[in-house]
């Protein structure tokens, strides 16, 4: 299909998005909540063996590295890769069009290409505060040792499954299902309420 | 002053005073006081009535076993009871009430249960509300009405029924070492830990650390020991790797080292910050704990014991050191054992004239006879309590003199005048966790009391809690645990120096004074010691049994005090040792929890909930939603006016007529991908798929191992590995694991992936004679004439400057398309469809009209693939190819499978033109008053527009021979009988020619 | 209860599915052998000790594991991942139902 310009697509949080300082923000805001909207967020899942052949080929096509072991990921600006399962990572650009960069060298030999740019909201919590409010949703441990950065981690919050990257000391980057999106970012502002928080 | 505040101690902020009520009396009280504290302070005596006899009550404890003094505390229209007055922090504006009195606490009319304790005893319940099974009142209503009043009379404080606006939430923690309590041993195991850099969480339940260093009167490095243990909570406060949590009860243990606890965040504040939680429910999974959870001291059992005034001994020493408050001016004691001593040099010391200590024991050691005369207290030695006297406040007692070893008495008795009597029956380390976590208790002999045993889980114990009741082995020990958790080697360096006044830490053997008049055991659920021999008389020899007949143990404080003494009561009457016995083992929670803590954010608005891509349009254009499952979805669109009958009948006819479009994005869909994508969707489905050409869709059917029904819907060839494939949106979820099992398990080899894309995809079915023309107005990029897009074919194109892909499939019957975009971009084209659709009246449908057409059509959904059906059952047994095995083959052809008299698919008419309902039997006797032999039932119905009439689909024995037979609907709950006739599911079109068009 | 996912570490049993008896094995179609079958689809062990169970980390990963566990005390003995074949590697639970 040829490329062009596409519009712009509708946030699943849209009614629910208020730009500007919220709750208990008198006395400091100790978390920021945004909604990324990155163009691109894929999915892509080597078969067993396969994975270092993946892995070099996420390099080639993002320039990131991803360290070794489970759940290892790292972010750079722009473009962010990380491990969540056996054998399959989330590769997520600001751009559009990343899939198209990536069909045609992940061959049926290698693994499969899912585009999830549609189907995925991310959504960044960032402050001080940031894993007290984690903390209320994800029964993980988000301390910085046992949650490294750049690592990603699958978990849920109830029916609500959740991939989540660390992209900063105190900053961590939520994939929901679009579908829950709206009903999740509601949550996350109640739950946020207390230490302050603000909309970007 | 109030009459009953010391001069100085304590911790409270004598500066600052505090307002509030209690019963509708103004009261005040200081910063640091409890609600228990600052009454007593003022003079209170009576804080309750018990359970049964509405017998008055004051305080037993200081603390959170306290089994008396329950109040409700109210919050604007919200109402909290039966919480310990002992655990109520007062705040300005707090209004608390009393329980369990009419009309008043102090002259309460139940109080006459008194006079028929006889009545009351133990099994009282299962005895009287059987009802009488003779004489003139058997059998009739008289013994429910009764049982009203009777059932209000017992009790404790009432529920409120106004919803709570208050905000709980839930935490989850991780932490290396977690140390439960904090009294001495508590701080000292969390120091040590923390100091080895390991993370830790030190919980108490109490408002300020400290535990029995905040009363205890001892002094630890030379400091008192209540600065010694806020200096500790200061220095651990200062380590970024310990996290405090005062407030904070740990109610329970369970597998894996977690740990349930709940904060109470705000309780103790007039007014919360903005978006504070009121309690905090913390799921805290550590990799040690540390049980530091102290001891409770044991009330004695002898007549007259549950009178305000009577006390345990520890409970009066906190109120003079930690609240400056002296429970009586002339206090006498009661003790089995050494604690109660230095109760009384405390009490003396604050200003109470301790008139007399009497002690079980008539071999006082000398050390204790010098704390007697410390206190200017006459020391009546081999002596017990046998009465005391007063109302609503204690004015004496009765002393004779008692045999511990056999435990008689003898000699006259005495009268001691005394306004306060503070009673010591030994101590019992507080197991609960222990038990909690699996471990059995073991009874010790010299200590009188279950400590526990070796640990099952990876626990630790420290201090009161093993049995060391002193402080200094409380330090020893905490340090000691606090280092082996944190896998930390042992120190040389010195331990704290503790001074405390000495005393030997085992009791005499004497849990009960028997003499004339009712002695409690269970105070809160007025279980006497006549009670339990009744229940041993009665039969009940096993310690669970007694518990249950007699309710002993089982009020809200779950017999923190009651628990050993009803035991030993029980084993004296079995004739039989205490361990013999037994104990019950603790079960969470260790203290009521509210339900709004572990409900927390799963409620009302903050519930989960899936929204499609076009949720705010069908808002915006009045649809009325109806949850799915997690899914909202229009029911219908309404016009002014319109019944929901009414609207889905104009919808669906529309349709028909003309053209209609719905919103199917709550579809599942899993992406297929991988060299073995095909042969994989070959074994799930029923029929082939790898046959099916790249750009068509096939209509699929799964079933499960057991050969039954379990899911269908359109499968899409993408690419040659690369499926779409759809699945009910009910049943969603359940394929996909389905799927992951079998790739994970049983077919390892098969180099498939599934991924849900359920959320990529908006989907919009468009359907009717102008479906086709619509699109081709708004769709570039591709034809959609027949032959291109013949049936079951799938196009790729542009919508509104959109890609989309539209597949050629009917669900409704007639000419239809589905349109899947980006679900971004679901909305744009949904509008633009609509726009297209305008020239052609084109209306948007709800789910309604989408059953409506689907029951027209016969066509299966959730209601008939119910889990109990068969692919014949249903009439697809055309899907089942025999050219290969698939999930299910195997089995579907099981004899009871395969048997005449299954359940079918049939369609109904109502033959008298009224509605039909789900769930409505069909018979074939016209007998409405009793209806018997059902044939089945009916699983969907409708009113059809296009056949003019009511419909139903069912399940019918023998279904399809019965084509053109009649039967009756009987539905009695809902007074529905009438004719049908039974006919083919295939209502509407049957030979399919308007969606093949 | 906590289980330890090969690849996520440590989680809460909130995040697992039970995905039954993980002893069965599954008869190679084209098989007809009913009995078999039957053995297959309805036969559980129920032990009292230690089990082979199939567990999903449907709230994670998503893969499926195969995890011994002790019924009486509920520890979890062993977790690997479950693809990789159809027999457990640990058989400890065999033989002792």
């Amino acid at each position: 299909m040829a490329e062009q310009q596409l519009p712009e697509r509708q946030s699943p949080l849209e009614p629910e998005y208020h730009p500007g300082s919220h709750g208990n923000f008198e006395h400091g805001i100790d978390v920021i909540l945004s909604e990324t909207r990155p163009g691109s967020i894929l999915q892509l899942a080597a078969w067993p063996g396969e994975e270092k052949r993946l892995i070099e080929i996420i390099r080639k096509v993002t320039g990131l590295t991803l360290p070794d072991g489970a759940g290892g990921g790292t972010s750079s600006g722009a473009r962010a890769v990380f491990g969540f399962a056996p054998g399959k990572f989330t590769v997520v650009d600001e751009a559009e069009g990343l899939a198209a960069a990536f069909a045609g060298i992940i061959t049926p030999a290698i693994g499969t290409l899912t585009d999830l740019s549609h189907g995925r909201t991310a959504i960044r919590i960032a402050g001080p505060k940031a894993e007290w409010v984690m903390a209320k949703f994800f029964a993980i441990d988000f301390a910085l040792p046992a949650f490294p950065l750049g690592a990603g981690r699958s978990t849920n919050h109830h029916d609500i499954f959740a991939q989540i990257q660390r992209t900063g000391a105190d900053q961590f980057d939520i994939y929901v299902f679009r579908s829950f999106a709206r009903s999740f970012w509601k949550a996350l502002c109640h739950a946020s309420e207390e230490v302050g928080y603000e909309v970007q | 002053m109030s009459p009953r505040r010391t001069e100085t101690g304590g911790r409270i902020d004598r500066l600052r005073t505090i307002r509030f009520t209690f019963d509708g009396a103004p009261y005040t009280g200081h910063a640091g006081d409890t609600l228990a504290s600052a009454l007593l302070a003022s003079g209170v005596t009576l804080f309750g009535r018990s359970f049964k006899y509405h017998r008055p009550r004051g305080l037993l404890a200081a603390g959170v076993e306290e089994p008396n003094a329950l109040v409700t505390v109210l919050r604007g229209e919200v109402r909290e009871p039966n919480i310990p007055a002992t655990m109520v922090e007062i705040y300005d504006g707090l209004v608390a009430v009393s329980q369990n009195r009419t009309p008043s606490l102090a002259w309460d009319i139940g109080a006459l249960n008194q006079l028929g304790g006889k009545i009351l005893s133990a099994g009282f319940y299962y005895k009287t509300f059987m009802g009488p099974v003779i004489g003139p009142l058997k059998g009739t209503r008289f013994w429910m009405f009764c049982e009203h009043f009777i059932r209000r009379a017992a009790g404790l404080g009432k529920a409120g029924t106004a919803p709570d606006p208050a905000r709980y939430e839930r935490m989850n923690a991780f932490c290396d070492v977690l140390v439960v309590g904090s009294g001495p041993a508590g701080l000292m195991a969390a120091k040590a830990a923390a100091d080895q850099g390991v993370r830790v969480i030190l919980a108490d339940l109490e408002a300020h650390f400290g535990g029995s260093a905040n009363w205890s009167g001892e002094s630890i490095d030379g400091m008192p020991a209540a600065d010694w243990a806020q200096r500790m909570a200061a220095q651990l406060a200062g380590n970024d790797n310990v996290r405090l949590l005062p407030r904070t009860t740990v109610w329970g243990y369970y597998d894996g080292n977690t740990l349930a606890a709940l904060e109470r965040v705000t309780d103790h504040k007039e007014v919360a910050a903005k978006g504070e939680p009121r309690q905090r429910y913390w799921a805290i999974r550590a990799g040690k704990v540390v049980l530091a959870t102290g001891s409770f001291e044991r009330p004695l059992v002898f007549p007259g014991n549950d009178r305000p005034g009577v006390m345990l001994a520890h409970a009066a020493e906190r109120y003079v050191n930690e609240y400056g408050v002296l429970p009586g001016q002339r206090v006498a004691l009661f003790t089995n054992n050494d604690s109660a001593y230095r109760s009384a040099v405390a009490l003396k010391k604050a200003g109470a004239a301790v008139v007399a200590i009497i002690d079980v024991r008539s071999d006082v050691s000398n050390e204790m006879r010098r704390l007697a005369s410390d206190a200017e207290a006459e020391l009546l030695a081999g002596h017990a309590v046998v009465a005391t006297e007063g109302g609503k406040a204690l004015t004496g007692l009765k002393v004779q003199r008692f045999d511990a070893v056999s435990g008689s008495l003898s000699g006259d008795e005495r009268s001691v005048h005394a306004d306060s009597l503070l009673m010591s029956g030994g101590w019992s380390p507080t197991i609960h966790l222990a038990s909690q976590a699996g471990a059995k208790a073991e009874w010790d002999s010299s200590r009188q009391a279950f400590l526990p045993p070796k640990p099952t889980q990876r626990w630790i114990g420290a201090g009161a809690f093993t049995g060391s009741f002193s402080t200094a082995e409380a330090i020893a020990e905490g340090r000691a645990a606090g280092l082996q958790a944190a896998g930390g080697a042992a120190l040389s360096a010195p331990l704290p120096v503790v001074e405390a006044v000495p005393g030997d830490p085992d009791p005499a053997p004497v849990f009960e004074i028997r003499a004339k008049g009712k002695s409690f055991v269970d105070f809160q659920h007025d279980v006497t010691a006549e009670d339990v021999r009744l229940a041993h008389r009665e039969g009940f020899v096993s310690v669970e049994h007694l518990k249950r007949y007699t309710t002993l143990g089982m009020a809200t404080d779950q017999g923190k005090n009651s628990n050993v003494p009803g035991l030993a009561i029980m084993a004296e009457a079995l004739g039989k040792p205490i361990p013999e016995v037994g104990t019950t083992r603790f079960r969470p929670p260790y203290t009521a929890v509210s339900i709004g803590s572990l409900a927390a954010e799963r409620f009302g608005d903050l519930k989960p909930e899936r929204l499609t891509p076009m949720h705010d349009w069908h808002i915006a254009n009045g649809a009325r939603m109806y949850s799915a499952g997690l899914w909202y979805r229009p029911m219908i669109y309404g016009l002014p006016g319109e019944t929901v009958e009414q609207a889905y009948v104009r919808e669906a006819k529309a349709t028909r007529d003309s053209a209609g479009i719905v919103d199917v994005s709550t579809l599942g869909k899993i992406a297929v991908q991988g060299p073995d994508a095909a042969e994989f969707l070959d074994r799930v489905y029923t029929n082939m798929f790898s046959t099916l050409a790249v750009g068509k869709a096939r209509y699929g059917l799964m079933l499960r191992e057991d050969g039954l029904a379990f899911d269908d819907g359109t499968t899409w060839r993408l690419g040659e590995q690369d499926f779409l494939m759809t699945t009910t949106t009910a049943n969603a979820g359940k394929v996909m694991q389905h799927l992951e099992y079998f790739l994970d398990v049983i077919w390892p080899e098969l180099k498939v992936t599934v991924t849900s894309v359920t959320d990529e995809w908006a989907g919009a079915a468009i359907g009717g004679p102008n479906a086709r023309a619509i699109l081709a107005s708004c769709v570039t990029g591709t034809a959609v004439d027949n032959a291109t897009l013949p049936f079951m074919g799938i196009v790729h194109g542009r919508i509104a400057g959109v890609p989309v892909m539209i597949c050629r499939l009917s669900f409704s019957g007639e000419m239809a398309f589905e349109v899947y975009s980006g679900a971004g971009y679901g909305t744009r084209v949904w509008e633009a469809l609509i726009e297209a659709g305008k020239p052609f009246g084109l209306v948007t449908y709800g789910l309604e009209a989408l059953g409506t057409m689907r029951i027209e059509k016969g066509h299966v959904t959730g209601a008939e693939i119910d889990g109990r059906t068969t692919a014949r059952d249903l009439h697809l047994d055309w899907m089942l190819s025999k050219k290969k095995p698939f999930i299910g083959s195997a089995m579907m052809d099981r004899e009871g499978l395969i048997a005449p008299d299954r359940l079918e698919l049939v369609g109904l008419i109502a033959l008298d033109n009224r509605a039909l309902n789900g769930g409505g039997h069909i018979v074939e006797a016209l007998d409405e008053v009793n209806p018997h032999d059902s044939l089945g039932h009916i699983t969907a119905c409708c009113y059809s527009p296009a056949l003019g009439k009511y419909i139903a689909l069912a399940l019918v024995k023998g279904g399809r021979a019965r084509h053109g037979t009649r039967a009756f609907v009987s539905d009695p709950l809902r007074n529905r009988f009438g004719p049908v006739e039974i006919v083919s599911n295939h209502f509407y079109d049957p030979d399919g020619s308007r969606m093949h068009g | 209860m906590l289980i330890t996912c090969p690849y996520c570490g440590p989680r809460d049993v909130i995040e697992f599915t039970y995905q039954g008896d993980g002893n069965r094995e599954r008869p190679q179609p084209p098989s007809q052998d009913l009995d078999a079958w039957n053995a297959y689809v309805y036969d559980r062990l129920n032990p009292a000790g230690d089990h082979n169970e199939i567990w999903q980390h449907s709230g994670g990963c998503r893969a499926h594991l195969r995890v011994v566990r002790n019924t009486i005390t509920h520890e979890i003995l062993s977790t690997a991942f479950a693809r990789g074949g159809h027999k457990s590697a640990d058989n400890r639970a065999e033989g002792r139902s």
